[in-house]
């Protein structure tokens, strides 16, 4: 922000009065993000040239929409409950399911560590946490500590998740999942635990209050919430602004780099040669575009825990019983490994193949 | 060496080219010039070049056959001129992921189609436009549901704007740790973009007094979806379909995506398929878990729309050093200044890490929203110096230091860091990330 100095005020004060500089001390329209307002004046837009007239044609262009149109599409869930399906689902199921489609990617109990986002755990104090080193305790944003309305757990896990199947789990099946990420973070409902038998449903839903329900702002909820966002987004020093000083400014000291960042694909290189392999080109097969889209998400990362496509010893490991019982356990599912990975689309003959690439890619 | 005004149009015909004014200026200021042209003796001296003497392999034999690429590519010397990943910004998987632009590469202010950064939340989604269907429906007089090609019967409006992810830089708010420009800055890029406003389209739809808010989503297997203010939808946001005069690249949202300029990235809402009118925000995934920034009362700012203003010098940058630069030479300082809350109006350059500032000169076209070059004469004497660019925009935004954004922001946002970058320039021309703080 400029800053005036008192001068320049009194000498904007005079030339006002004089009758001329009245554009200098106009204010500025800011727009909803503490942005200029730019007009359409004299047939240009800032720089650019634009056709007047277009804007004040009728066009009648597509169609009504019908009700099953957009009830079909209008899949979102408000923290008033407005557009939350009936249904119901018990903490139980939702353990199941969740141990069966979602542990792989978010740990036991949604604890973390496979290198997908941690569901639970953690304390909303953390939220404090301001590391400086490696060592120092980072916030915990999960669910129970942070999350500030339950709509969207709902609205998430019904929309995206499973990561590699979305929009395939019932509304019931999201209710027990919804039911049991609140226990595993020992969120209660109406004041009541939620055990093994607890059963969400639409009521219950309602009532549920997020711990962290007040820890956002500014607050962009009922009738001056945009007002609120323009005035708290006009102030830049709401998120820190700098000075045009140009003379003798305040500096800090100098930060080298400590922790180096460079696991990099492809290496940084900015060499202008040939590449190595001009002309070959590699053509995925339909075997190999489905290991993808199914499997890849787990078999691809190292984080997850299972055997990665590649590696020789793991894969090893699970061949010692043979193909069969190797093709078998991939079908039926085997400790955090779905039937047929999650997808249950897949024919037979298919996942083997599938089986059958990942193998010889590991050999 | 004056010549006549018919000796220039004698030339003038003789090469079918007009003569300019410039040209004409050259031809007057000729005598002038070759004085200096004797003191720049300068230059230096050299031997025989192979490379000129020798009739290379492409000047004796044809080249490739004008069918070869009926989609052109660029040189194969080209070919370390692409995005790239790293693990630590994928969620594990190359799905859920962000692609980081080679700014270090980038001339003038377009990015061509194929390195345009690219993020996205479960994929790139691979749309039939044949069965693409934009529904505009909530709290409005007449909902609609537009094909592809009822889109484009609208009238177009073009605009250059750049798109940049508000998680660009956020791996550097503890302290510098990429030493490359690319992934310092890389998640980001600028480009034309076509398309249609979306004022022309809501004036027939009609808009219901109470409708405050609008839930955009896009039809991936992420449906990723972001509550906008009606406010910016009608001031200049667009519905686009093409990027560089040609159909949007399937990862930034084939066919249509929205367009809110300035604002954050996956504000731009890609394979767009529904605007729903509303009169409460909606909290959506991108509302909660990400894209919220924490500061250090434990409180987190929940929505936040525009990018702030700022700005990196590209050239010198960690992977493009003065390492060939002599002592005594002169070079242009070169980088990129943009604002999502309006016009940039000034860029200053510092050669002390921020003690003291000189402004830099602004290059090509400035427009609102955009990437915007700046560009500052240097005579390099060979010492090490600390280089920062600092820009400022219309609305009276500075860009901040690290201690003036940390102040407010903590340590723990990941999102909106626009604090000054700071090169340190070694004696012997390499260049590395730092930071004053």
């Amino acid at each position: 922000m400029f800053k005036l100095d008192k001068k320049t005020v009194i000498a904007f004060g005079i030339a006002s009065v004089l009758g001329f500089g009245s554009n200098l001390m106009a204010k500025v329209e800011k727009n909803v993000d503490g942005s200029v307002i730019y007009p359409t004046k004299n047939g240009m837009y800032t720089l650019y040239h634009v056709n007047t007239k277009a804007e004040n044609t009728k066009f009648n262009l597509g169609r009504k929409p019908t009700k099953n149109e957009i009830k079909a599409w209008k899949i979102e869930v408000f923290p008033d409950g407005e557009g939350l399906p009936e249904g119901k689902g018990s903490v139980e199921d939702g353990a199941d399911l969740f141990d069966a489609k979602c542990a792989m990617c978010h740990g036991d109990m949604g604890m973390g560590g496979k290198g997908y986002p941690q569901l639970s755990g953690g304390e909303i104090s953390s939220l404090k946490n301001q590391p400086k080193g490696p060592g120092d305790e980072a916030p915990t944003k999960t669910i129970g500590t942070y999350w500030p309305y339950a709509s969207t757990l709902f609205w998430y896990i019904k929309s995206a998740m499973p990561f590699n199947h979305p929009m395939s789990l019932t509304n019931d099946q999201v209710y027990s999942l919804v039911a049991y990420l609140l226990s595993v973070n020992e969120i209660e409902i109406d004041g009541e635990e939620l055990d093994d038998e607890y059963v969400l449903n639409k009521k219950k839903f309602l009532k549920i209050k997020m711990p962290n329900r007040n820890g956002f702002y500014p607050n962009v909820d009922g009738k001056n919430g945009v007002e609120n966002m323009k005035k708290f987004l006009s102030n830049p020093k709401n998120y820190g602004t700098g000075s045009r000083c140009m003379h003798n400014c305040p500096r800090g000291k100098v930060v080298h780099i400590k922790y180096e960042l460079n696991d990099f694909h492809p290496a940084l290189s900015e060499k202008r040669d040939l590449p190595k392999e001009v002309g070959v080109k590699k053509v995925k097969t339909r075997i190999q575009k489905l290991y993808d889209e199914t499997c890849k998400a787990c078999h691809g990362n190292p984080a997850v825990g299972a055997p990665v496509v590649g590696d020789k010893k793991a894969w090893a490991e699970r061949l010692k019983n043979g193909m069969d019982n190797l093709y078998k356990n991939g079908i039926n599912g085997i400790n955090g490994m779905p039937p047929k990975g999650g997808n249950p689309n897949l024919s037979d003959k298919d996942f083997k193949a599938i089986v059958d690439y990942m193998v010889n890619e590991s050999k | 060496m004056k010549l006549t005004k018919d000796k220039e149009q004698h030339l003038s015909n003789k090469t079918n080219m007009p003569l300019n004014n410039s040209r004409r200026d050259f031809f007057k200021k000729g005598f002038a010039l070759s004085a200096s042209v004797v003191a720049a003796s300068a230059i230096a001296a050299s031997a025989d070049d192979e490379a000129i003497l020798k009739e290379p392999k492409w000047g004796s034999k044809l080249g490739w056959p004008t069918n070869k690429y009926p989609y052109g590519v660029p040189s194969p010397y080209e070919h370390n001129v692409v995005r790239r990943t790293t693990p630590l910004l994928s969620s594990g998987d190359y799905y859920a992921a962000v692609a980081m632009c080679p700014i270090q590469d980038i001339k003038g202010i377009i990015v061509p189609n194929g390195l345009f950064f690219n993020r996205s939340h479960g994929g790139t989604a691979i749309v039939d436009p044949n069965k693409y269907r934009l529904l505009i429906h909530g709290l409005v007089e007449n909902p609609i549901v537009l094909t592809l090609d009822q889109i484009k019967r609208y009238p177009s409006e073009t605009r250059i704007h750049f798109i940049e992810c508000p998680a660009n830089g956020s791996p550097e708010w503890r302290g510098p740790q990429f030493n490359s420009l690319q992934f310092l800055k890389g998640m980001m890029s600028c480009a034309e973009w076509t398309g249609v406003k979306l004022s022309t389209i809501l004036k027939e739809v009609g808009i219901k007094p109470k409708a405050k808010w609008v839930i955009a989503e896009g039809s991936d297997d992420s449906h990723m979806a972001r509550t906008l203010p009606v406010e910016k939808l009608l001031d200049d946001a667009m519905i686009v379909y093409a990027q560089n005069g040609e159909a949007l690249r399937p990862d930034q949202g084939y066919p249509v995506r929205l367009l809110v300029p300035g604002w954050e990235g996956n504000l731009n809402v890609k394979w767009l398929r529904r605007l729903e009118f509303v009169d409460k925000p909606a909290h959506a995934k991108e509302e909660t878990a990400k894209y919220t920034m924490l500061t250090p009362s434990g409180k987190a700012i929940q929505y936040f729309w525009p990018m702030e203003v700022n700005s990196v010098i590209t050239s010198p940058c960690p992977d493009k050093p003065w390492t060939d630069l002599k002592k005594g030479e002169w070079v242009e300082i070169e980088g990129l200044a943009w604002s999502g809350q309006g016009t940039i109006t000034h860029v200053d350059i510092s050669f002390d890490g921020g003690r003291n500032w000189k402004e830099a000169k602004l290059k090509g076209l400035v427009l609102p929203k955009c990437w915007t070059r700046f560009s500052f004469m240097y005579k390099w004497n060979g010492k090490p110096i600390l280089l920062s660019s600092r820009a400022t925009d219309d609305s009276g935004n500075t860009q901040p230091t690290i201690d003036q954004e940390v102040k407010v922001m903590g340590v723990m946002p990941i999102y909106h860091r626009n604090a000054i970058v700071t090169w340190e320039v070694k004696s012997n021309g390499e260049v590395n990330n730092v930071q004053i703080r």
